[in-house]
């Protein structure tokens, strides 16, 4: 998220649990914030009567932006804590400005982007989306050297 | 015809959303410790669930949700995600949950429609 955002982590769960054993596992909330964007008055916006996209995106497309952004920022890297928390960052920052390039319009965009270091353990990463399946989609791309995995996904939601 | 809803009708809550999330993580792998061959199954589950609650609020959003079980070993995971929505009206919620043996990071994107 860009440096005007401010990440806040909100109180952290109790130890102890609903029926008053200790619990073994903890957990803190994040959400983010944005101090110039709190309009409560909304506009009233003009019936467009367009009932679905003119111009959807390209699943192969943002693949290969995708591809292209991480191989090219990730290739000869190594992982350390401090760089790959920037990188990851910059990469989101990047690939969201390589999206919206593309100029669709009526479309929101969700970019996530992980990097993880390779240690031989194990994880499991999945999503789920509540959404239109005729005009919303998605694209991945997973990147992977000696010492560090890449991992960007991209959603992109119409706005009806 | 015009429709005037409530404020909170067609705003992000996060307190709500938060709840959710961490009621489907319990309730999936709260006390389990990490097994290669179920953690498939977990993380669906948790997204599911996660899911099947949130469409349950009624509210006039469209969601997106992530699940991230890492197995604990020392090594690092960053994650960061960038989004091009209106901040009015769109929010996101990041719960990180873990106990022994393994890591799990849940993130809901809702964008109002």
């Amino acid at each position: 998220m860009s440096d005007l955002l401010k990440d806040r982590a909100l109180k952290k769960e109790k130890k102890m649990g609903k029926d008053g054993r200790p619990k073994d596992s903890i957990s803190t909330v994040s959400n983010v914030e944005d101090p110039l964007h709190h309009d409560d008055t909304r506009l009233p916006t003009e019936n467009t009567y367009q009932l679905g996209p003119y111009k959807r995106h390209s699943v192969p497309v943002i693949t290969e932006i995708l591809k292209d952004v991480l191989t090219c920022y990730l290739q000869h890297e190594t992982y350390e804590a401090e760089w790959s928390r920037q990188m990851t960052k910059t990469l989101c920052d990047v690939i969201r400005a390589r999206v919206k390039e593309l100029m669709i319009p009526r479309y929101k965009t969700v970019v996530i982007v992980n990097i993880g270091q390779l240690s031989g353990q194990g994880m499991q990463i999945s999503s789920r989306c509540l959404w239109d399946a005729t005009n919303d989609t998605f694209a991945t791309y997973s990147f992977k050297n000696s010492s560090l995995f890449g991992l960007a996904i991209v959603y992109v939601v119409y706005f009806e | 015809m015009d429709e005037f809803q409530a404020e909170d009708e067609t705003t992000f809550v996060v307190e709500e959303v938060s709840k959710i999330i961490k009621e489907s993580v319990e309730a999936t792998i709260g006390g389990n410790t990490y097994q290669h061959n179920r953690v498939n199954q977990w993380t669906t589950n948790v997204v599911e669930q996660c899911l099947s609650q949130l469409s349950k609020l009624g509210k006039p959003f469209k969601y997106i949700v992530t699940c991230v079980i890492m197995q604990k070993n020392g090594a690092g995971l960053q994650t960061a995600n960038a989004c091009f929505w209106d901040n009015t009206t769109d929010g996101s919620c990041a719960v990180r949950w873990e106990n022994k043996s393994m890591y799990c990071i849940v993130t809901v994107f809702g964008l109002a429609i």
